[in-house]
């Protein structure tokens, strides 16, 4: 059976996309993670035209964030005022991804650009989480608790117009969430991801917010910031399909809910070296893609 | 006396001993709706003014698409890496060029013939503007169209084929072609040529009109027309689609 889909005016295997999207709706279950950053690769392997798997890709995480910060907000685990401020910062990052998307589009180079914001980011974070899992498959005799440090980083004190975040219990300046939010923008527009996977290390990390509010904060501003990016991926771009859309939806929903019962039964450092695994593998299929000779010296496109 | 009747009927009948082809479309719109994956396009003809057409006249049938404005891109190496290079637009070229003929068409009509009436993609007027006008550039136009072509057949959007055209019952023919899933929408022309021994004897036209139709025309135009409410409307989808799996898997 054919589908064929009106934005990216091709058709497509409607129960194929489906089951792509269960597969990365069970590892986003299972690890808890927003899963764009393997959904849009997979799209493009799929063969569909790279600027509309970012702009469609947005309106599942919309969908999935959604269904994800609702438990949050029941247990009122959602910093609403850093969350406002990282929104307030990726409004602004999402606008300037989508004017650089255009561009990008205008002169040929969005799909290049794609690929190697990809490539970049995939292999570092793939990487990290690597290394970090094994070290601490190594450790894991020890059992002894690690207390976390939590303090208020003086730099990000010292930074002008230094406030009380009353949930996150943190005195710092509303331009370092605003700063990491532009980033968080920026990359959903150009990436077509949450950025919760580069959003959460932050928050854990540097602002150094407790771990009971990071995902649901995370979440919180990713439905907003990338709701703003599918509206302006439509209105700047015309790449958002929401057929495709709905299709990944769907899978996503039934494969996040089986990962998510898949995930209890495995040890949270096996998780994350498997994730870091298949990120990694990803970021592999990318370069492969970009490092091989093109079967032709030329391509051709029809210009609107 | 019955020598003039003789010579009359002759010129009576002569004009319609004039070989001619006529052609004819089951359906003069194909619709693109969801379920579009390319669609069989046959065409419907007969011989008039030959007797036993079948293997003594040749057909080359022509589907031109509508114009469309096409980019070709050089893709070059950069370090580890192959990054897109120069564009260059090329002008002229329809969307869809198809051909079908009863045998090569280079067996059928010489070279002027072919080129007259653009009987393959190889003849169509395609112009490549170059992004300068430096001399070398200039030079290389001749090159760009023949990689556009080349491309263009690969994506199955320019095509020969020397089957798809059968006889039946004498007079009349039938040519099955097919169109792509990446065919354009637009207004089509469908040319028929009748030729023999290298000699056109007759030709005919038709138009063919390719239309989205339906949820796949909603959602198209919705998309271009009216951009912002339309992304507005995927956010409220999916806002929507959330909400809903997040009550359906509440626990």
């Amino acid at each position: 059976m054919q589908f064929y889909l009106p934005i990216a005016e091709m058709p497509v295997d409607p129960f194929v996309i489906m089951t792509m999207g269960a597969a990365v709706g069970f590892l986003s279950g299972m690890f808890g993670v927003g899963g764009g950053f393997l959904m849009t690769p997979l799209l493009i392997f799929y063969g569909i035209p790279p600027a509309i798997a970012v702009g469609t890709e947005t309106t599942q995480i919309v969908a999935s964030s959604v269904s994800g910060v609702t438990a949050h907000l029941k247990r009122k685990t959602v910093d609403f005022q850093m969350g406002g401020f990282l929104v307030l910062g990726g409004s602004v990052g999402s606008f300037i991804g989508v004017m650089i998307f255009r561009a990008l589009s205008a002169t040929g180079q969005i799909d290049l650009m794609i690929s190697l914001s990809y490539v970049i980011f995939l292999g570092a974070i793939g990487g990290l989480m690597l290394l970090e899992s094994t070290r601490a498959l190594i450790r894991a005799r020890d059992t002894r608790p690690r207390p976390r440090k939590r303090r208020s980083p003086t730099w990000l004190a010292a930074m002008p117009f230094a406030m009380r975040f009353r949930s996150s219990q943190l005195y710092i300046s509303p331009l370092a969430p605003i700063m990491f939010g532009f980033f968080g923008g920026l990359m959903a527009a150009i990436m077509g991801v949450g950025g919760g996977f580069i959003m959460v290390p932050v928050m854990l990390y540097i602002l150094n917010m407790p771990t009971n509010v990071v995902v649901g904060t995370s979440l919180f501003q990713i439905v907003f910031v990338t709701a703003l990016t599918t509206i302006l991926h439509a209105a700047a771009n015309q790449t958002v399909d929401i057929a495709l859309g709905l299709l990944l939806m769907v899978g996503g929903v039934i494969g996040a809910q089986l990962g998510a019962r898949a995930g209890i039964k495995l040890r949270a450092e096996h998780l994350r070296a498997l994730l870091a695994l298949i990120v990694l593998a990803v970021c592999a299929r990318l370069l492969i893609g970009l490092a091989l000779p093109p079967s032709s010296p030329f391509t051709v496109h029809g210009v609107s | 006396m019955r020598a003039l009747v003789v010579i009359l009927a002759v010129i009576a009948l002569s004009p319609a001993k004039a070989a001619n082809i006529e052609l004819g479309l089951a359906d003069d719109r194909v619709e693109v709706d969801t379920g579009f994956a390319g669609a069989k396009l046959t065409l419907f003809g007969a011989i008039t003014g030959i007797d036993d057409p079948a293997g003594n006249v040749d057909i080359v049938s022509v589907i031109r698409g509508p114009d469309a404005r096409f980019q070709i891109r050089e893709i070059e190496k950069a370090n580890l890496i192959w990054v897109p290079g120069k564009t260059h637009l090329v002008e002229g070229a329809p969307g869809l060029y198809l051909t079908n003929s009863t045998k090569p068409v280079t067996d059928i009509a010489p070279l002027p013939l072919q080129d007259q009436y653009r009987l393959g993609a190889d003849f169509l007027d395609i112009e490549i503007h170059t992004q300068s006008d430096h001399k070398d550039e200039i030079d290389k136009t001749v090159l760009y169209r023949e990689a556009f072509l080349t491309e263009a057949k690969a994506l199955g959007l320019y095509e020969a084929r020397i089957d798809g055209i059968a006889f039946s019952k004498g007079a009349l023919f039938t040519i099955n072609a097919r169109l792509p899933a990446n065919t354009p929408v637009g207004e089509y022309t469908v040319s028929v040529y009748l030729f023999r021994n290298g000699e056109l004897l007759s030709s005919d036209q038709a138009e063919l009109g390719v239309n989205r139709v339906g949820l796949e025309r909603r959602i198209y135009d919705f998309a271009f027309e009216r951009p912002i409410s339309y992304g507005i409307f995927c956010v409220i989808i999916s806002l929507l689609a959330g909400w809903l799996a997040s009550v359906a898997f509440r626990k």
